[in-house]
């Protein structure tokens, strides 16, 4: 099989060069080994939210000068990353899923936890903003819901929103039949229903002032659309918020739904459960990549190719004892030898994990380099998280990063440069 | 693959496998495959007890295929029911579902038995003899044909071509859609390729492992790779046209067996679409297509996806002049195999299929296209469309 | 009153504020409850022989809330000055307990069983120290025979004890020995002709059956014996001891800090504590002290001026994420690292290492340990680094010698009783050494010694008298109703009939508490609120200890939030600041990850940040402008 591009990962960074190259007319073939990290993720776009220190940002633009050389960011450029949203922002509006917020606006964003999370981009459902022109706030949780507690949430979040603003716990029952356990995607599913709609209303209807906030755990219907949330608002008299909560994240399905629906409207072929082991490279060119599957090897050959298959999560790094490995091209990454050096004493703590910040360096065009700088493969360029220099979960610069490599990768393609 | 791989290790409870399993979206009644499958292997090895929801996993494999860590899911699964099956008797209903090869080998040895089988299962139905069993009444259940493929193919003459191939019909086109065997045939001969049968093959053990009878299907994993092993040592490819067949023999037998053989075997083993898209990339597959004037839309199977090799019938049939044909991507139709037919999960296996009926019918076409037999017959029966190999759709376009 | 008695009360009352919530929301004191009922109860357990037992550290504080409500001045008056008389009362038994180990705990429950009014005390949770840091094997005595045959015979003795009072703790898996290419044949023959003599049940075994039963074992391997081996669970054998003892009276108090042993003309008076947390300090009045520090020991015994030789000796382990093996698998050598795995419910454990301890809580596994012992375990089961490892932990054993220069595996692992009054103090007594397997034997013969000092003669029943009671057929049958599928045996073997009845009584009241908090290790919340309420429970990891939740595949990553959740629902005192639970607990789990840093390990790491650090946002400041 044959393309223009073939992009090696089905996540969000994988999805999201598809759709930037597939847009710019590339027949583009995309491998995907299970389902993406969108299906633990939030599907939010944080790009970032502390500096080196610790200390919150007033916006994501204002922390991205600061960072050190080596940070993706830095080497994709503030111009790019603005693209790369603005290009993000127009898909989900395409797809009647819009995404809001900008590079210049932190998004506070309540948690499950009872915190509020720095982000960028969220889907309306999400639109926090609403949380701070209100008097009541509602946390509804539901009786069968392990994942989410509302009584928790709002307490805390008494602590942020301050004595002025009543911030009540509620909770709402579930009417199933004896079954499993049951998380926040069972409740959206149960909402994607005019049943579960009517009953959830019916049970807030007089809980809530109308004007008022609900924040709820991601349950606002399993579709990439509105109209569970709208009907729900409407019905309500009031705003909805979804708080970022634990996995399974609905958002996230969403996010990947909307996602995968645009790419194959532009004809890009997924290809699934493929999983990568090597690659067949010459003179500093990937003249194919083979997936290994329990029959055979199969080599998938491309003009150019995008390494968007995650970081130590998703498969695209993998740590040995002493080393961290890539295990299609074998790239060189730079690791400590002693494990104790990977990480801090604290598995929370006011200095960045070096463990998540091992990846793969890259020049410019977001290709491979050795370590003395040397672009190794001219037709490779790597998106996500297995690239180096940043700590998603330290920074809240996770889907930021990926949306930025992968609009980056994807307009460096050879003999594409005119995007930029 | 080595029996000490086939463990839970690898899941890191992400739940991205919960989240994409079509069963879990259709009933709380099934725990979901992280809880069934690797939470409680690591429980099964040291407590005997089982979870009565193991048996709603349909085998479908979606598991397999959104698991980021190439969790072996569903094989857990099928291995503990198994177990569960050592110290309990299967029911009447989950036998005869099971061993639909002897049902048929039965109905076919006498002439004319098929239309009184046929006509038994219709009678049956309408008794409500079939529920008493426990099959659904209104489940889309197989006719078995008049002729077996492999008799109609024995009438057959085929033009010799040095190039040839062994063709692993399996119970759907033998017994139930011979059809599709003949339009393979004769799809082979347009690119100039003889096919071989071997009538010493047996059910590929599929519809066994799904119901608990791992020994027989283990006897008949290691009977098949017995044969293919002596084929592919003669130099002739194996092919399928049935997607859960291919899974099972190339897959499957190496996931719950560790057949040693199966893993070089593998290698010569093709799904009938993917080996015309090898055909195509060598330049020599045989394009000379009447031009269509005609709109499909095609569903993948489960057990296609997740043997990891995209979906090659839309490679081949988009070659065809006019045809137009669109990938449906509504996800699993339900029926897996013979889950769909079974009393206590038809409506179940409905709800799983009704993103695809939906689909199927806002697109207005009158035929769908699947490589799966058992698929054909839940799409016919919940779109309410006619449903075509893409064999037999490529077979029309040549003649 | 005295207003200085009203003060001190005052005073007492502060300090206790959060006791005395807590307190009352564990037993359900409705705040209705008068102080006068509440003093009468409190004086109807002091008239019992078992004196201010049940209700333990928690009396003094069990009226207190309802005097809120009360108008009646005499009763109040007359409850007051009661509590601030009984509230020093309190602090006195006849004998203390120092370590919350096995061995403490055993000796504990022997006490109380033989009606000697006791309270142990532990400077951290019950099992926090050597009970739950290692392999969890109950030996056969297979493994001393050679070396140390009366150790062996104490080990088979004891074993066989066991497994019949302590069935709930006991997993019957029995064991293998296997003799490698690597080891050698002269031993083989020492080693059966050992065990012979000792009295350990031996049968060989064909290589190709045992390869039968354990698939995963090397296939080289030239011989194998069976042997009655077991697993053991150290968490739950101290905890169900704990439960025992407390039905006969005993007292617990954790976090609770030894300070001094304090003594009057040569004779124990009482012990100096220090509450862990809030720092106040208390004297329990006693007769008789009884460390059984384990590795703490030579600095307990310092506090009293009295030199103990305990060399602590670190030993670290590995546990696994399934059971590789269902049998312990022993390695058929002379003692040595790395040469026993133990199938220990869901997981297996590897050990152990054996090196010189700088303190009694040098616990930090080392990832050079980790990569020996993985080199070594690789003899028996080639396929060894394919299997995920969970995390490694390490613990000291309390090596005794009174020879200071004997180190390591070479000084003895038999137990040593030292009656300190030798050393001119009356009231003092040290066990050290031994081994988990023997803790029971080691209890019976310190308290025989107490005993024979405060001249008791209640004869020991801890050989036979089970450490609790089975649950019901019964109850069972009715706790299948609300568990889930492996859940009821799981819960009942942890619980045991009256944490059962509790669980499922929580259960029947609110349906939805049968939810799984932990998902991997099948724990419902109904447990954890159970586990949660004891009142030796004051972080997560208490909680952790006593129901498995967070030790399995996912260490924490799901059920830290769920649980989080729930015991912040409770009310209880210790459960609100929800932000310092999260990093409690998932802290105590990273300990054990760090060192183990690759493979699916660190993938579980992203995983667990994921969702805490960058999803929930636990750690980050929140600086926000409208």
């Amino acid at each position: 099989m044959k393309s223009d591009l073939l992009i090696i990962g089905g996540g969000l960074a994988g999805l999201f060069s598809a759709a930037v190259a597939a847009k710019s007319g590339r027949k583009v073939h995309l491998l995907t080994y299970g389902a993406g990290t969108l299906t633990i993720g939030g599907g939010i776009i944080d790009v970032l939210g502390y500096d080196n220190d610790a200390k919150p940002l007033k916006t994501p633009e204002e922390g991205l000068e600061k960072l050190s050389a080596n940070h993706p960011y830095q080497k994709i450029g503030k111009h790019t990353l603005e693209k790369a949203l603005e290009f993000f922002k127009e898909i989900s509006i395409e797809e009647g899923y819009e995404y809001i917020g900008e590079l210049g606006k932190m998004q506070w964003l309540p948690t499950a936890a009872g915190t509020l999370k720095p982000t960028c981009l969220v889907p309306k459902t999400m639109d926090a903003r609403v949380l701070w022109h209100t008097n009541n706030i509602y946390v509804v949780g539901f009786d069968y819901l392990k994942d989410f507690y509302p009584q928790l949430v709002a307490k805390n979040l008494q602590k942020v929103y301050g004595p002025y603003t009543t911030i009540t716990a509620e909770m709402c029952s579930l009417n199933f039949a004896e079954g499993r356990d049951v998380s926040s995607l069972d409740v959206a599913r149960w909402l994607d229903t005019k049943d579960g709609r009517e009953i959830f209303i019916k049970q807030l209807k007089n809980k809530i002032k109308p004007k008022g906030v609900v924040i709820v755990p991601p349950i606002l219907g399993t579709l990439p659309n509105y109209e569970v949330l709208d009907s729900l608002e409407r019905q309500l008299d009031c705003r909805l918020v979804e708080a970022a909560a634990m996995p399974p994240a609905v958002t996230g399905l969403r996010l990947r739904m909307m996602l995968l629906s645009y790419i194959k409207k532009l004809g890009v072929t997924v290809i699934e459960k493929a999983l990568v082991t090597t690659a067949i490279t010459e003179n500093g060119h990937c003249t194919a990549v083979v997936t290994d599957n329990f029959d055979r090897q199969r080599a998938y050959q491309a003009h150019s190719y995008i390494l968007a298959n995650g970081g130590l999560y998703g498969g695209g790094l993998k740590a040995e004892p002493g080393k961290f490995i890539e295990p299609i091209f074998n790239l060189p990454i730079n690791t400590p030898a002693t494990i104790e050096e990977w990480s801090n004493v604290n598995l929370f703590s006011d200095k960045k994990q070096l463990f998540a910040e091992i990846g793969v360096e890259v020049d410019e065009l977001m290709r491979p380099v050795s370590a003395d700088g040397a672009t190794l493969l001219s037709n490779v360029h790597v998106a996500g998280r297995n690239l180096s220099g940043y700590d998603f979960c330290y920074e809240k610069s996770g889907n930021g990063v990926a949306l930025a490599s992968a609009y980056k990768a994807a307009i460096s393609l050879q003999g594409r440069d005119e995007y930029e | 693959m080595s029996k000490h791989l086939i463990n839970p290790d690898k899941c890191t409870a992400c739940t991205s496998c919960v989240a994409h399993c079509p069963v879990t979206a259709a009933t709380r009644k099934f725990r979901g495959p992280k809880m069934v499958g690797p939470a409680l292997e690591r429980m099964r090895l040291s407590q005997q007890d089982e979870d009565p929801s193991l048996e709603y996993c349909s085998n479908c494999k979606n598991c397999d295929i959104s698991c980021p860590s190439g969790v072996p899911i569903s094989t857990l699964n099928m291995l503990a029911r198994a177990k569960h099956f050592e110290s309990n008797k299967q029911s009447l209903r989950d036998n005869i579902l099971s061993h639909g090869e002897q049902m048929a080998k039965l109905s076919s040895a006498i002439p004319g038995m098929s239309a009184i089988t046929n006509l038994g299962m219709a009678i049956g139905r309408k008794s409500g003899m079939l529920e008493l069993v426990g099959i659904s009444g209104k489940a889309p259940l197989p006719s078995y044909a008049g002729e077996s493929f492999i008799k109609q193919f024995k009438k057959l003459r085929q033009e010799n071509f040095p190039d040839k191939v062994v063709f692993f019909p399996g119970c759907f086109i033998n017994y139930n859609d011979p059809q599709v065997g003949m339009d393979f045939v004769a799809v082979m001969q347009k690119n100039k390729i003889e096919v071989v049968i071997d009538e010493e093959f047996v059910c590929c053990g599929s519809p066994l492992v799904v119901n608990g009878y791992l020994t027989e299907a283990h006897d008949n994993a290691q009977k098949n790779t017995d044969i293919i092993t002596k084929w592919i040592e003669k130099g002739y490819p194996i092919i399928t046209c049935c997607t859960s067949c291919g899974l099972m023999l190339k897959q499957e037998y190496q996931e719950l067996f560790a057949l040693d053989a199966v893993k070089t075997n593998a290698k010569y083993m093709y799904d009938s679409l993917e080996f015309l898209t090898i055909l195509k990339d060598d330049g020599r597959l045989n394009k000379s297509f009447t031009k269509f004037d005609s709109k499909y839309i095609y569903h993948a199977p489960c057990h296609l996806r997740a043997q990891g090799f995209g979906l090659p019938a839309l490679e081949v049939l988009r070659l065809i002049p006019g045809l137009t044909i669109e990938d449906a991507d509504a996800g699993c139709c339900g029926i897996a195999g013979s889950y769909g037919l079974k009393a206590d999960k038809y409506d179940i296996s409905m709800s799983i299929g009704k993103n695809l009926f939906d689909r199927i019918i806002a697109t207005g076409v009158d035929t769908a296209v699947c490589d799966c037999g058992t698929c054909r017959l839940q799409i016919g029966h919940g779109a309410k469309v006619k449903t075509i190999h893409p064999i037999s759709l490529l077979s029309k376009a040549y003649s | 009153m005295l207003t200085a008695e009203y003060a001190e009360y005052a005073e007492w009352l502060r300090k206790g504020r959060d006791n005395i919530a807590l307190y009352n929301r564990k037993h359900s004191v409705p705040s209705a409850t008068s102080a006068y009922s509440a003093v009468k109860r409190y004086n109807m357990h002091h008239r019992s022989t078992r004196a201010n037992s049940i209700y333990g550290l928690e009396i003094k504080s069990s009226p207190v809330v309802s005097l809120d409500g009360l108008t009646n001045a005499g009763v109040l008056r007359g409850a007051l000055y009661f509590l601030i008389k009984e509230s020093r009362a309190m602090q006195k038994a006849t004998v203390v307990v120092i370590g919350g180990g096995a061995t403490g705990v055993g000796i504990l429950r022997d006490l109380c069983m033989r009606g000697v009014d006791t309270v142990l005390v532990e400077q951290r949770d019950l099992a926090h120290g050597t009970s739950s840091r290692y392999h969890g094997l109950l030996h056969s005595g297979g493994r001393y025979a050679v070396k140390d045959a009366e150790a062996g015979k104490e080990c088979i003795e004891e074993n066989i004890i066991l497994r019949k009072i302590g069935r709930h703790c006991v997993e019957a898996t029995e064991g293998f020995f296997v003799r490698t290419p690597e080891d050698s044949e002269d031993f083989e023959v020492k080693w059966v002709e050992s065990c012979r003599k000792v009295g350990i049940p031996v049968t060989p075994l064909s290589v190709q059956e045992a390869l039968r039963l354990e698939p995963n074992l090397n296939t080289n391997i030239k011989s194998v014996y069976r042997i009655p081996d077991a697993a053991i669970d150290g968490f739950r054998m101290v905890w169900q001891n704990v439960a025992s003892a407390r039905k006969y009276g005993g007292r617990v108090l954790t976090y609770t800090e030894v300070i001094s042993i304090e003594s009057v003309n040569g004779q124990v008076v009482g012990v100096k504590v220090r509450n862990a947390f809030n720092g106040q300090i208390d004297i329990i009045q006693c007769d008789f002290v009884v460390s059984a520090a384990g590795s703490w020991a030579g600095q307990i015994a310092e506090k009293a001026g009295i030199k103990v030789n305990v060399q602590p000796d670190r030993g670290t382990l590995i546990a696994f994420n399934h059971r590789i093996a269902s049998r312990v698998i022993n390695r058929l050598r002379p003692a040595a690292d790395g040469d026993i795995f133990v199938p220990h419910g869901s997981i297996t454990i590897l050990g152990t290492t054996s090196s010189e301890a700088d303190r009694p809580d040098d616990t930090v596994p080392s990832t050079a340990e980790i990569i020996k012992l993985l080199d070594i375990g690789a003899v028996l089961f080639e396929n060894i680094r394919d299997y995920r490892i969970l995390r490694a932990f390490t613990g000291t054993r309390p090596l005794y010698s009174a020879d200071p220069n004997a180190k390591g595996r070479g000084a003895s692992r038999n137990f040593v009783i030292l009656d300190h009054a030798d050393q001119g103090l009356k009231g003092f007594v040290s066990i050290v050494g031994g081994k988990f397997t023997t803790y029971r034997l080691m209890a019976e013969k310190v308290t025989d010694l107490v005993c024979s000092y405060l001249n008791v003669k209640t004869e020991c029943r801890t050989a036979i008298e089970p450490i609790i009671e089975d649950p019901s057929p019964k109850l069972l049958a009715k706790a299948k109703l609300y568990f889930p599928a492996y859940g009821t045996n799981l819960a009942a073997s942890r619980l045991g009939a009256d944490g059962l009845e509790q669980v499922v009584k929580r259960i029947q009241q609110k349906p939805e508490k049968s939810q799984l908090l932990c998902e991997c290790e099948n724990v419902t919340l109904a447990e954890v609120e159970e586990a949660a309420s004891d009142s030796t429970s004051y972080m997560l990891s208490d909680v952790r200890r006593k129901t498995r939740m967070g030790m399995g595949t996912c260490q924490g990553a799901f059920c830290t939030y769920r649980s989080v959740g729930a015991v912040d629902a409770t009310g209880l005192s210790w459960s609100q600041d929800t932000n310092g639970l999260f990093k409690e607990f998932l802290q105590a789990r990273w300990n054990g990850i760090r060192p183990v840093l690759w493979g699916n390990v660190i993938k579980e790491a992203e995983l667990t940040r994921g969702i805490y650090d960058a999803t929930l946002n636990i750690n980050g400041a929140i600086e926000y402008e409208k």
